[in-house]
């Protein structure tokens, strides 16, 4: 409650403030618990304004983590019962104890089998676990909900060229033909896509678990843990002017920083409370929804958040997390987080040799030290040259010098619980003169201090092209980077867009490498944008030191996705199809001609007789049909089970050729006969005939 | 349930009664991995594949596997897949069916620790989260009562990667193999036992075969989709005599087919009958405790079953397979009106009937089920198979014999299976007529041919049943063979040294799949071969390219059924030569 008045305070100091900072690689499998309910865990989320639409943002939400495109017969999809949501907060100052969110997109899926005789999820044309979807939105904090989207559909899983296109499957003309079909329009405008699609994010997952082995120094080559891996998808278009908490549009934004186009924006997953399992295979659910999932800035609880919080997390939403007070476990995890720790070389940096070339500060500007457990900036506290700078107690000083030995609750902490203001000391080192504190060039404003862990983006920040040749997957760190040493940008302090200022962590684009980003700012790469250099930089010198050089081109070995993204909406890549060759292990097979029939052998001349009956069992005529092959003499006679002739079908000499000749078997008692054909008075075949 | 069991049971003990032995071998599709649409969202209770087989290296011992959670990653953290908590994984053995039920049960439950609750790392400074432990119970009587046998089992460590395995910052042993040496225990009652990731030994073409049937694939690469994939493990090595009804060692058994020595394995994995979410509770200033937990509570429920590889996965269609998991093998009899045409008219068959959809599935092109066997037979779903035979003298003293048990094997018109894949199944096939080898039956299926298998444990429920006095065979056997008892079939048919005589010899794959199931057993591809009619052919109820008469049946359709392969035949990489046999898990940063 406090804090929550803290916060407000802050916002009432208008202020403006200006970061970059970031963590580690998103949200797959992240916490114990969610990492059994595959269906609810939110993997990724990303905000952006549309490149070829920059009236509009894009919002979208990952689930469902490591799909096997081959993982059948019962293939991934969203799960019923469960209620996905995208949250937006775009005015910190209406926010309430229990919720601050000012638009609710709620999706809730639908599955029918449209087939339940068949084990394939697709077949001549019908589809199993089919599945369709309500979407509903609320602009009142989750009081009221109308459905803007029904029967929504979302594409089939994309299983193969025979399922798909073949005309034993769906016969479609290919698969991105489904999804163009899937996209659809809400009554209230939004551009809507929820399906399968290609995971757009990138971690070398196998070595960065194996105790931060990013990039690999164990003689194995990195691999892009997720390539190849679908998820399922949730991605809404939507007008700038709807998300905007006045609905202006973008051009009425007073500049690119213009702090009333910042919006918060998180996803989450939630069940109902009780699930009960049914003794005939059936589940039920009921009871009120508790969230079981949750995402806003990626890889908070996959590498900030320990093992023992992990569940609880995910179980709050960001404005409960805000009014934790006393209980709260997670600052701490911000304010002297466990990655730190290997980039120290006094704790644990030996013993992550990967992570070698990341070095916390620990003497930046002769003075100010951040590793863990050390004071950061916090022996300015009070220091009247904090006066009018957001480490002033008066604006927000307390938070943000919130005590010592927290050092990093300067640059972590706000980076993920309240963005960043275009404030002093949040501004490039640009103009600055060596005094950080001082004004410098203002690269960020996405301050939307509501105190929880969110996404958030200003809106009004121009769009980089992807095209530019100086797009950047390092998003904002980029823009410091060309905001300080880019003869264009560098030459005043001035508000000018620099590219990539639309990066991570200002929103988050589809190609932003988030772990490369969150990990070098660990390390205080945003610390030295804003002029706390790297131990190395001597006063009056150049800033660029080798140091902070080894920060810049520190990478995971994994920096880019393992396809395209698409130039239009949904921008997520067709899905991978589960017959691709890059999941499971490649066999060296080949497959044998498949032979004709065997010929018949009277052709061949043995045996020289041959017969058959039709139909078998009988209860009227039986149809006998024989060839002969080379003339002789043929005797087909009718036995009963004792052995006895009871008649004689056929007996003479006969050409080669094929005949017919009947058995009346009405007037006999059911039972088994058997029809003996000779040849030259040799038995060659009995045939057994049923009389029913 | 126990009621069906009984009933058909009682039915069963005039054929047993009587002496019969009998013979089978058949068959369908590829393990049971994400196969229902629950169980596909609960990995850590879906069982995927069980195994049964006599221990090669230690032959008065038998060797059973239950897997546990499909195609798991072994990159798969932060946090790595393992048995989960609040799950009961069960093995279960029928070895008489005369008392109702499980005669023994194997029950197994997880637990799980953090050792170091501040790191997001599961292995850090020789500690490791999600650290699982397990007890192991077993029940003789049915499941009245369970005695632990084992306490604090450890589960090996994910294989996450040198640093984490040997590295000084991580658990520090010398490889991941003393890991799992380490973690192999042995229970009061004698079991050797071993609970850990490991390399998953199934293999299959997922991509290809659930895209209509396209195995082998007739455009692109063959894969196998489990490829460098884990699963994890429960194996246990019983001595044969723990398994026998009457405890009697192997060396006791009258012959390789003695009836006494069949069990029927299966697995299951339970829940509670009630989760709840567990909110934080509200209030100012706000208090977390108890969000993010779970209570699990009342009675516990099955939610995954596995006999037979593939029953669930490629025979039961989607709108039965949940209620399928619910069920105990000992209810399918009394279920047999919703369960039965799957396999008397199973959906598989209509891909291999061009007279049905066999034209839309190229792949199985092979694959043709006799239309006209001996130029009167039809196998093809809905026709007849032999049921014209009902009835006739010519059954008399055969399974098919309604006195015997003719009234399951032959219950109606239209439903042509249920003379060799029902049974397999459901009953496991006796050493008796018509279930002998054709050689020596002179042209009549119905006459006594050779015997090569006897798993007949008549209780039908779903179940992998072995008769463990047949003998391993050697896998450096240059005969050893992956087609299993197909094989044997084919070596007993057409091998001079063994399609001399009628008489009882131990042919080499007598120990294979559906006789138990070995790891290296292609279950798939014999499954398909089963559903395109190779067991009928087995018996003298040859291809229709046959002309009876003929002195040789090996037509050219069967040669194609033979032939036919799904194009994955063996696992991705080696077994162990010892227990517990699966390989070692594949590490997170060795794979692509």
């Amino acid at each position: 409650m406090k804090r929550r008045k803290i916060y407000a305070a802050i916002l009432l100091a208008v202020m403006l403030v200006n970061t970059s900072i970031p963590l580690f690689a998103s949200s797959h499998r992240e916490a114990p618990m969610i990492a059994n309910d595959p269906l609810a865990d939110n993997t990724d989320l990303y905000v952006f304004r549309s490149p070829d639409d920059p009236t509009k943002v894009t919002i979208i939400a990952n689930y469902v983590p490591l799909q096997l495109p081959q993982g059948g017969p019962n293939y991934y999809s969203f799960g019923e019962n469960i209620r996905y949501e995208i949250h937006i907060d775009n005015n910190a100052v209406n926010n309430t104890f229990t919720n601050g969110d000012d638009i609710v997109y709620r999706f809730t899926f639908n599955k029918t089998n449209e087939d339940p005789s068949t084990f394939f999820n697709i077949r001549l044309g019908k589809q199993n676990l089919k599945t369709t979807y309500t979407l509903e939105k609320s602009t009142d904090g989750g009081v009221n909900f109308s459905t803007i989207v029904s029967n929504g559909m979302v594409p089939p899983p994309n299983i193969g060229p025979r399922s798909i296109t073949a005309a034993a499957g769906l016969g479609a003309a290919d698969y991105n033909s489904l999804i163009s079909n899937a996209i659809t329009t809400s009554t209230s405008g939004e551009k809507v896509f929820c399906g399968t699609a290609d995971d757009p994010f990138f971690v070398d997952l196998g070595g960065i678990f194996d105790l931060g082995d990013a990039p690999r120094t164990t003689g194995t080559m990195p691999v892009d843990g997720v390539k190849c891996k679908n998820v399922s998808t949730i991605a809404i278009q939507v007008n700038i002017a709807d998300l905007q908490k006045d609905h202006k549009s973008v051009e009425k934004a007073a500049n690119i920083l213009d702090a009333d186009y910042v919006i918060g924006v998180w996803a989450s997953a939630s069940r109902r409370k009780i699930r009960t399992l049914n003794t005939d295979g059936s589940q039920s659910y009921t009871g009120s929804w508790v969230q079981v999932s949750r995402l806003g800035m990626p890889l908070t609880n996959e590498a900030v958040i320990p093992i023992g919080n992990k569940d609880l997390w995910n179980s709050l939403t960001p404005y409960q997390e805000a009014g934790l007070g006393n209980y709260d476990v997670f600052s701490s995890s911000f304010y002297n987080p466990e990655l730190a720790l290997y980039m120290d070389d006094s704790q644990f940096g030996g013993a992550v040799p990967a992570l070698t070339p990341l070095r916390i500060q620990s003497k930046s500007l002769g003075q100010f030290d951040f590793r863990n457990g050390k004071d950061g900036l916090y022996s300015l506290k009070g220091n009247p040259a904090l006066a009018g700078t957001a480490l002033d107690d008066a604006i927000a000083g307390k938070l943000l010098l919130h005590g010592p030995a927290q050092p990093r609750s300067v640059d972590l902490w706000p980076i993920f619980f309240t963005g960043v203001p275009n404030l002093k000391p949040y501004q490039l080192a640009t103009g600055k003169n060596g005094n950080p504190l001082a004004a410098g060039k203002p690269f960020i404003n996405n301050f939307l201090p509501n105190g929880g862990d969110m996404l958030r983006l200003n809106m009004a920040v121009p769009i980089t092209k992807r095209s530019d040749p100086k797009f950047s997957s390092l998003g904002l760190v980029q823009a410091a980077v060309l905001g300080l040493t880019d003869p264009a940008y560098n030459g005043n302090a001035n508000l000018e867009f620099i590219p990539n200022m639309d990066g991570f962590p200002n929103g988050r684009r589809l190609e932003d490498d988030v772990t490369r980003i969150e990990l070098q700012a660990v390390s205080g790469v945003v610390l030295a944008a804003i002029g706390l250099w790297y131990d190395d930089y001597t006063p009056g010198g150049s800033p660029v030191t080798p140091n902070l050089l080894k920060v810049l081109t520190y990478n995971t070995g994994v920096n880019a996705n393992d396809t395209t993204l698409k130039t239009g909406f949904p921008y997520e890549q067709t899905p991978w199809p589960g017959t691709c060759n890059c999941n499971g292990t490649a066999v060296d097979y080949t497959q044998p001609a498949v032979l004709q029939p065997t010929q018949d052998p009277m052709r061949l001349a043995a045996p020289e007789v041959f017969i058959s009956a039709a139909p078998n069992p009988v209860s009227g005529t039986a149809n006998l049909r024989y060839r002969v092959s080379v003339e002789s003499n043929v005797t087909i006679q009718v036995m009963d089970g004792h052995g006895t002739i009871i008649n004689t079908l056929q007996n003479g000499r006969q050409q080669a050729g094929t005949y017919n000749v009947s058995w009346n078997a009405s007037g006999v008692p059911a039972g088994i006969y058997y029809v003996n054909t000779m040849e030259n008075g040799v038995i060659k075949q009995s045939l057994k005939i049923v009389k029913q | 349930m126990q009621q069906a069991k009984f009933t058909f049971k009682r039915k069963l003990k005039v054929f047993l009664l009587t002496g019969c032995l009998l013979v089978f071998s058949g068959i369908m599709m590829s393990s049971s991995h994400r196969e229902a649409p629950l169980i596909a969202n609960d990995p850590l209770a879906d069982n995927t594949d069980l195994y049964a087989f006599r221990s090669p290296d230690h032959p008065n011992k038998i060797i059973l596997i239950a897997d546990y959670i499909p195609a798991e990653l072994p990159y798969g953290g932060p946090n790595y897949n393992s048995f989960g908590e609040n799950i009961r994984y069960e093995i279960h053995i029928d070895n008489n069916t005369t008392t109702p039920g499980d005669d023994i049960i194997y029950r197994f439950l997880f637990k799980q620790t953090n050792q170091d609750p501040t790191t997001f790392f599961n292995i850090r400074l020789g500690k490791q989260n999600l650290y699982t432990t397990y007890t192991c119970e077993k029940s003789v009587n049915g499941g009245q009562t369970f005695t632990t046998v084992l306490s604090n089992g450890v589960v090996a460590a994910p294989n996450i990667g040198p640093r984490s395995i040997s590295g000084s910052a991580g658990l520090n042993v010398p490889d991941y193999n003393t890991l799992i040496t380490q973690s192999i225990s042995t229970a009061s009652t004698g079991e050797r036992i071993f609970c850990g990731p490991a390399d998953d030994p199934f293999y299959v073409d997922l991509g290809g075969i659930f895209d209509l049937g396209d195995a082998p694939r007739q455009g692109g690469k063959t894969r196998d989709g489990l490829g460098h994939y884990n699963v994890h493990s429960i194996c246990i090595e019983a001595d044969i005599s723990s398994l026998q009804k009457d405890h009697k060692s192997v060396d006791e058994a009258n012959n390789i087919l003695d009836g006494n020595f069949v069990i029927g394995v299966w697995a299951s994995s339970s829940r509670r009958a009630t989760r709840t979410l567990n909110s934080a509770a509200g209030g100012s200033p706000f208090n977390p405790l108890g969000g993010g937990t779970i209570t699990e509570e009342g009675n516990w429920v099955q939610v995954s079953r596995i006999g037979m590889p593939l029953t669930n996965e490629a025979v039961v269609a989607i709108g039965k397979k949940d209620f399928w998991n619910a069920l105990t093998p000992y209810q399918d009899l009394a279920n047999i009106s919703t369960f039965g045409n799957y396999f008397y008219n199973p959906e598989l068959a209509l891909y291999m009937d061009q007279s049905k959809f066999a034209g839309a599935v190229p792949a199985f092109n092979a694959l043709r089920i006799q239309s006209n066997s001996l130029k009167q037979f039809d196998f093809r779903n809905g026709r007849n198979g032999l049921y014209g035979l009902k009835g006739s003298s010519g059954l008399t003293g055969t399974a098919l014999d309604d006195a015997i048990f003719g009234t399951l094997l032959l219950p109606a018109a239209g439903e042509p299976r249920s003379v060799d894949l029902w049974p397999i199944f459901h009953t496991g096939v006796p050493n008796l007529r018509p279930y002998q080898l054709a050689t020596g039956k002179n042209g009549n299926p119905l006459a006594a041919g050779k015997p090569f298998i006897n798993n007949f444990l008549p209780n039908g429920g779903d179940m992998l049943r072995l008769n463990m006095a047949v003998p391993p065979t050697k896998r450096n056997d240059p005969k050893f063979s992956s087609l299993g008892l197909v094989q044997a079939a084919v070596l007993g048919l057409t091998d001079p040294a063994y399609n001399g005589s009628t008489s009882i010899q131990s042919i080499p794959n007598m120990d294979g799949f559906p006789n138990g199931r070995r790891l290296e057993d292609d279950v798939t591809r014999i499954e398909l071969q089963a559903v395109g009619g190779v067991v009928l052919a087995a018996i003298g109820l040859w291809y229709d390219d046959y002309t009876p008469g003929n002195a040789n049946p090996v037509t050219n359709q069967l040669i194609n059924t033979l032939q036919y392969s799904t194009g994955v035949e063996k696992n991705d990489t080696t077994f162990k030569q010892t227990f517990p046999y699966v390989q070692t898990p594949w590490r997170g940063t060795a794979v692509q």
